[in-house]
């Protein structure tokens, strides 16, 4: 893994990966209409756009099955309007948001035909990984490039089964230095964002006001990361650190962990199934009683 | 960027200066109002971000308070560059309150930015009419050609060496060549201290410079400055390599575009009934330049551990330029090869320009190859730049008064005290009671003796 960047331009220009939550389950129940949310980011974009010209944007959509990158401001040749009516960045990003949904209503179908429908939660891990391969490769283009953050806009609730895919990519983005915001709009707070937000030194908020989302993200999301360290950011008043275990990826706040590997169980097993490693016979309900761990939510 | 004397005002000062009137006047253009927000520091930005739907206006309180302490002198040289260019206006009331209120016009224009998105200044010609349109890499070409064609034109003693005639008038070219050059009278004209440290600079801050004295120049040229500069903002906002139809300028400006073709920024054509100018990367960069750009062209120096100086260049300026600090021994066609010794600096310190220009200038144009070494110029090489240099400031100069013939040893003590109380001793016999002071405190030394002798 390449260490830290060094060489970077101006203290300002930053390149930012923003993962649109798309998942239906969410919208329908959702008080802020998508098309006014859409609205809001659009011009959350523009702004960030408007403040450097060497800024760079890139969007991927999280679906329920799938994700997409659906803009990237460095492929987009020509800004300008087109059609006659909507400006470049709305109708490339609209258009292409709009297959995306399509082709995820489909997935989703044809899953349902084989499984019942089990999850209604986006897959977060998947556009978090992508944006952390296209911010590595950015990395590898050259000696210059712009400081990379995440800004994950969610408003879906966690989905438990993700839980190491989602840890993997939030320790791979401590590792290189790139902070996750978190912008969640759902209604209770996301246990996965927030811990992703903390590991990562990015901020974690919950509007308060859906209807004024745009303050939100231009006050506090488009902060580059040079002026962060002399402006006043909303910090977490709490961080919700229960794990999922891994056989059968339920949020648990105490259970078994594998002595080798920290895998996490709910029950006690005979055999760690992520490593293989035989656990000795449970002598005892004292000596089991003291590798169940407890995890509480800090407050 | 070297940091150099002569570009001490940048363009944004420059616009600052401009009367309120004319400032108000060249927000009306949306793409100023871009401009302007791109070249503010990042906290400036961010404060006209989070003002920009906020139509009352804001205590300075309530701002301060978005700030962490360590952040207050950032804080505040942020909103003064904002009440300077007339971005936030300040009031203050009878409770003593500071309030800032954004400027309208600054205001709408951004807002309309923010919900159209980015929009183009003029629309590009379709591809049917412009049929030769030269590639990017031609243009490039092109630009950096005819910049340096301008270059050796204003060097030059006489405009006769001239390879290609340009239209800049020899007037024109003598307002660019004032502070550059100067000449006494019948003499050759000689580069001046500042001459010499401009041809060092990189070519945004060249361009910056001629780009500065041509606004300050326009009045009496009877081009309004405000109307220029908007122009100038404009043409940054157009797409490198694409045709823009003259007819969509205005008289004035088709008078600069002519200038400014001169200087490389544009490229003209004429079709065969339309004619069109195609803005190039200089043309484009002039608002990234604005604020400390951070675009670097690829260097062609090599500078060895004895003293060997290698420069894979074609261009004549180059050897011009080299020419000024080290001694040129031999040229092939694509490379120039000289040496750095002590008479060329020398020669090079006595026309003014400083060791740091030089090695500036050798380590932000070194070659790739060796781009990526640390130290790019060696050690040795700088070290010996820096101690030649320091050898010609041995002695230093110090204007200075002599005292001595001391009534009492009591009275040239004190004296002595006082003189340090100033910190301006600068040399004292105590035996035979004589001192030398700096020249700029003698009248309260003067003051001082004058009171012990009563």
């Amino acid at each position: 893994m390449p260490s830290a960047p060094t060489k970077l331009y101006a203290d300002d220009v930053s390149l930012l990966v923003v993962l649109l939550d798309t998942n239906p389950f969410f919208w329908s129940t959702s008080s802020l209409p998508f098309s006014k949310f859409l609205s809001h980011v659009l011009s959350f974009l523009n702004s960030i756009l408007l403040l450097n010209q060497i800024n760079q944007i890139v969007v991927i959509a999280t679906g329920c099955n799938s994700c997409d990158y659906i803009y990237d401001s460095s492929l987009s040749t020509n800004p300008g309007i087109e059609n006659g009516k909507l400006p470049a960045l709305c109708s490339e990003l609209l258009k292409k948001l709009e297959d995306f949904v399509t082709r995820d209503e489909q997935l989703n179908k044809q899953q349902s035909q084989s499984l019942p429908p089990t999850t209604t939660s986006s897959l977060l891990s998947g556009s978090l990984s992508m944006a952390l391969c296209y911010i590595q490769r950015v990395f590898r283009s050259g000696p210059l490039h712009p400081h990379p953050r995440i800004l994950c806009v969610q408003g879906s609730s966690d989905g438990p089964e993700q839980y190491v895919a989602i840890m993997n990519s939030i320790f791979s983005a401590q590792r290189s230095m790139v902070p996750i915001d978190s912008c969640y709009i759902g209604s209770n707070n996301s246990a996965f964002l927030q811990q992703a937000s903390y590991i990562t030194g990015g901020v974690y908020q919950k509007p308060q006001q859906l209807d004024g989302l745009f303050q939100y993200l231009s006050t506090v999301f488009a902060t580059d990361l040079h002026s962060r360290t002399f402006l006043q950011l909303p910090k977490s008043v709490g961080v919700d650190f229960r794990a999922s275990c891994f056989c059968h990826k339920k949020t648990i706040d105490m259970g078994f962990i594998c002595s080798v590997c920290l895998s996490i169980f709910c029950k006690h097993h005979k055999k760690c199934s992520t490593c293989g490693s035989v656990f000795g016979q449970a002598q005892s309900d004292v000596a089991s009683a003291s590798n169940l761990k407890r995890k509480t939510p800090e407050t | 960027m070297p940091e150099v004397k002569i570009i001490a005002k940048n363009f944004m000062d420059m616009v600052a200066s401009l009367p309120a009137m004319k400032l108000d006047k060249l927000y009306d253009n949306a793409f100023i109002c871009e401009a302007i927000l791109r070249s503010l520091p990042p906290l400036a930005k961010k404060y006209v971000l989070q003002m920009l739907y906020i139509d009352s206006p804001i205590t300075a309180k309530s701002i301060e308070v978005w700030v962490l302490p360590d952040g207050y002198s950032k804080h505040r040289v942020a909103i003064d560059r904002l009440i300077q260019l007339r971005v936030f206006t300040e009031t203050v009331d009878r409770r003593k309150e500071t309030t800032y209120k954004i400027n309208p016009t600054f205001q709408t224009n951004l807002q309309k930015l923010l919900t159209h998105g980015e929009v183009l200044p003029r629309e590009p010609m379709p591809s049917n009419i412009t049929v030769r349109l030269p590639s990017v890499e031609d243009l490039d070409v092109y630009a950096i050609g005819q910049w340096e064609c301008f270059l050796l034109q204003l060097i030059s003693s006489s405009s006769a060496q001239a390879e290609r005639p340009s239209n800049i008038s020899s007037s024109m070219m003598k307002v660019f060549q004032r502070g550059l050059l100067s000449q006494r009278d019948k003499e050759a004209p000689r580069l001046t201290e500042s001459g010499f440290q401009f041809l060092l600079m990189d070519i945004n801050a060249q361009l910056w410079y001629i780009i500065r004295e041509y606004i300050s120049n326009s009045e009496e040229r009877g081009v309004d400055p405000a109307d220029l500069i908007s122009f100038l903002l404009e043409l940054s906002f157009h797409v490198t390599g694409e045709a823009y139809n003259s007819n969509t300028l205005t008289e004035v400006q088709r008078n600069t575009i002519k200038d400014l073709a001169d200087l490389g920024l544009v490229k003209l054509q004429q079709g065969r009934k339309e004619s069109w100018f195609i803005p190039t990367k200089l043309a484009t960069n002039l608002s990234v330049s604005l604020t400390d750009s951070a675009s670097r062209k690829q260097g062609f120096v090599v500078v060895e551990t004895n003293f060997r100086l290698y420069a894979y260049s074609t261009s004549k300026l180059h050897c011009e330029i080299l020419r000024l600090f080290s001694r040129v021994e031999y040229q092939l066609p694509n490379l120039i090869v000289g040496a750095i010794t002590k008479e060329s600096l020398y020669n090079a310190f006595e026309n003014g320009i400083t060791a740091d220009q030089i090695i500036s200038f050798l380590q932000q144009n070194a070659h790739p190859r060796v781009a990526e070494r640390i130290p790019t110029v060696p050690e040795n090489v700088t070290d010996q730049i820096r101690l030649w240099e320091s050898d010609l400031n041995r002695v230093e100069m110090t204007p200075a008064h002599y005292y001595d013939e001391f009534p009492s040893r009591e009275i040239f003590e004190a004296a002595c005290d006082h003189a340090r109380e100033w910190n301006g001793l600068l040399w004292e016999d105590s035996k035979r009671m004589r001192l030398v002071v700096k020249a700029e405190i003698h009248i309260h030394m003067r003051e001082h003796l004058r009171g012990q002798k009563q």
